[in-house]
């Protein structure tokens, strides 16, 4: 009997000690570290503090550190402090970086968290290639974020001024030849800029040209080179002489990065400019007098084989050294849910990767700059999705500098990229 | 007995400085993308890849002429510095102020001086009536590393004009009023008495700018990022370049081994000579 009781008094005991520790772990904070180069940027900083005080709101338990980082060391700071074992729990990255990162063991998987969430029921809202896109080994390792097509972003009160309709934008890359000729009064104004630094964006621009005219940068397989071909050196030289030959483009464009070209459209500088959802409101911050919103327009790319643009796509990735993978896959499902995407794209006009926000939203269906660039997502393309893929740019903007600075002819540039990407891509990885 | 209080600064540096470069080493000799044994592939493929000699001429071309640069310009600033002028303390410190501005910032604000379009440098010659048209300072392969060795003369110049001031204000004026009382020339003065006087301070300033000029990453990386072409990329943006952006660890561990033992064949009689005088 005596020992009967005892027992009962040690399970008594246990049982308080564990409530207790239960209702003490119930009570502790876990603080989440979140990490996006959005955060530098104005107005979207704001947007993801007021986003992410919503969610501290909606999980008291969950407070939520805010990292910025600059777009352009974003993979060198989440590179050293993954591999160094700590870094944010959740970061931003747009897709092409996402090879590299899976590659190396920089992204945790997924799938665990989104099976337990219904798995493909879960993920049917989501368009099919940009969940694709996020798959290393057939496992998820990252959620897809904004998702947009590239197109052309012009003033049209500088179309007016030239004498040109800004209700027909040019269709074709000839007739965008003729109206950048007629848009071009230097030293006042030029008719557009490209960027030709080495910069991540530039192949968001550069692509459409080489794709529409049916060249592209690596044969089918992705193991050699295709800028051999007659359609990719016809694309290269009609980009190089917009600054060389026609002189449509401004001086600077070989380092312009893609704000310097934005600066230039704020600024009237220049006509138009290769865009998306977030060029009217940076540009609009750069310089509000110019009155973007109202000023700028969007249309298609022209094109001339295909109609084809790039695709923009942006991702959400969680730390493999998180130590709260449950909480942070709350932190993503809150940041990649419905009502997220459409306060995205309501204060800061990205459109969605969610079909059920980019296709059905009346905000996005009813605005000029996201109408087109839904319009142009069927059109979409992707660069290769290879860990060598920023070797290879580096070696093809290498070249492009090259051909703009007239140290080589388009010809003998574009030859030496497709040497140099021919010898990246045989080299044992 | 005094092993015992040299060994915690022995320890300290070896995880500091030896740990990572031994670690550097092994990753160089590491095979790109694993394997199982360790081998000098990497550095077979560095020698071989004419971007990288190209880099490693335009290093030693930056270096050269950033160090030549900046000691000429700063001994003469430093000479000037030492007469009895007006206001010399306030010109020192607007001499030092360029080498107070961090090279990232001195790269960005000298980036948007020499933008073609908007920038101010090329508006400040044009109204000095030196050129007619805007020049493209750093897109132009002629002029774009000759433009950052020019910003980087500004930046550094002032360290030498430092260290060199400090050692003309070390040598005793009677030097110099014997020998004019014997007739020596301005030139005489200053080959015999000034340049002997600051030899010392000259190798220390020489040393320490050659390894800082190889080393120098911000403000090349803010104002060309190699660019146009690999015209301006040096062996440390290179190394970040394949580290950080293409994730060739290994091929990049074996860059930095070379550019150190460039550095240590370089910096290394230097320091003989000063532990030698001393």
């Amino acid at each position: 009997m005596r020992f009967f009781k005892t027992s009962i008094l040690v399970v008594l005991g246990l049982a308080v000690l564990i409530g207790l520790s239960t209702f003490a772990n119930a009570q502790e904070k876990v603080t989440l570290r979140f990490s996006d180069w959005h955060l530098t940027e104005a107005p979207w900083d704001k947007t993801l503090a007021d986003a992410m005080a919503l969610f501290e709101q909606r999980n008291p338990n969950i407070k939520v550190a805010l990292e910025p980082v600059s777009y352009k060391d974003k993979e060198t700071k989440y590179t050293v402090e993954t591999a160094a074992g700590k870094g944010p729990d959740i970061f931003h990255l747009h897709a092409f970086s996402l090879p590299m990162f899976f590659d190396k063991g920089f992204a945790k998987d997924l799938t665990p968290f989104i099976e337990k969430e219904g798995g493909a029921k879960f993920l049917e809202p989501w368009y099919p290639l940009c969940i694709n896109m996020m798959k290393y080994k057939g496992k998820i390792h990252a959620m897809p974020g904004d998702y947009m097509s590239m197109v052309l972003v012009f003033n049209t009160e500088l179309f007016k001024e030239a004498g040109l309709d800004p209700k027909k934008p040019p269709k074709t890359w000839e007739e965008f030849l003729e109206y950048n000729i007629k848009l071009t009064k230097p030293p006042e104004r030029w008719g557009v800029a490209v960027l030709g630094a080495k910069d991540p964006g530039f192949e968001l621009r550069f692509s459409p040209f080489l794709w529409s005219f049916g060249g592209d940068y690596l044969t089918p397989d992705n193991k050699k080179s295709a800028l051999n071909t007659p359609e990719a050196k016809e694309a290269f030289k009609y980009f190089i002489e917009l600054f060389t030959k026609y002189k449509v483009m401004p001086p600077g464009v070989p380092t312009m990065n893609a704000q310097d070209v934005r600066t230039q459209l704020a600024h009237r500088k220049i006509a138009w400019e290769i865009g998306s959802g977030w060029t009217a409101p940076i540009v609009n911050s750069i310089n509000p007098e110019l009155k973007a919103f109202d000023v700028l327009a969007a249309a298609p790319l022209p094109s001339k084989k295909k109609k084809v643009t790039t695709i923009w796509l942006s991702s959400w990735v969680m730390n493999p050294n998180t130590k709260h993978p449950k909480e942070a896959w709350e932190l993503l499902k809150f940041i990649t849910s419905k009502e997220m995407e459409l306060n995205w794209f309501v204060k800061n006009r990205v459109t969605s990767s969610r079909k059920d926000v980019s296709e059905k939203a009346p905000e996005i269906l009813n605005d000029k700059f996201a109408s087109v660039i839904a319009s142009q997502l069927p059109y979409g393309k992707v660069v290769p999705q290879i860990p060598q893929w920023p070797e290879i740019m580096d070696a093809f903007t290498t070249a492009v500098q090259e051909a703009f600075t007239e140290m080589k002819t388009p010809e003998k540039a574009l030859a030496d990229a497709h040497e140099r990407i021919n010898g990246i891509l045989a080299r044992k990885k | 007995m005094w092993t015992f209080f040299v060994l915690p600064g022995t320890i300290l540096l070896v995880l500091v400085l030896g740990f990572p470069a031994f670690q550097s080493i092994l990753y160089s000799i590491y095979p790109e993308g694993g394997g199982s044994s360790y081998n000098l592939n990497n550095y077979s493929i560095l020698f071989s890849d004419s971007v990288f000699r190209q880099v490693f001429g335009n290093t030693v071309l930056f270096v050269i002429l950033s160090v030549a640069s900046h000691l000429l310009l700063g001994l003469g600033v430093a000479l000037v510095l030492n007469m009895e002028i007006f206001a010399k303390p306030l010109f020192r410190l607007i001499a030092l102020l360029p080498w107070v501005v961090p090279d990232v910032v001195v790269g960005i604000i000298w980036r948007w001086m020499f933008d073609p379009v908007y920038g101010s440098f090329n508006d400040l010659l044009i109204k000095a009536g030196l050129i007619s048209t805007h020049i493209q300072w750093l897109s132009n392969p002629k002029l774009a590393l000759a433009s950052v060795i020019f910003v980087n003369l500004w930046r550094g110049f002032p360290f030498v004009m430092l260290i060199l001031l400090a050692g003309l204000q070390s040598i005793s004026t009677v030097l110099y009023e014997a020998a004019a009382i014997d007739g020596a020339s301005r030139w005489q003065l200053f080959s015999r008495i000034t340049l002997p006087g600051l030899k010392k301070m000259l190798v220390v300033a020489l040393a320490l700018d050659i390894v800082w000029e190889v080393r120098r990453f911000g403000l090349i990386q803010t104002m060309t990022q190699g660019g146009p072409g690999n015209i301006t990329e040096v062996l440390s943006t290179y190394i970040y370049k394949q580290y950080f952006q293409f994730f060739r660890f290994e091929y990049a561990s074996a860059v930095a081994v070379v550019m150190t033992a460039a550095l240590l064949m370089v910096s290394l009689p230097y320091i003989w000579m000063i532990s030698q005088e001393e």
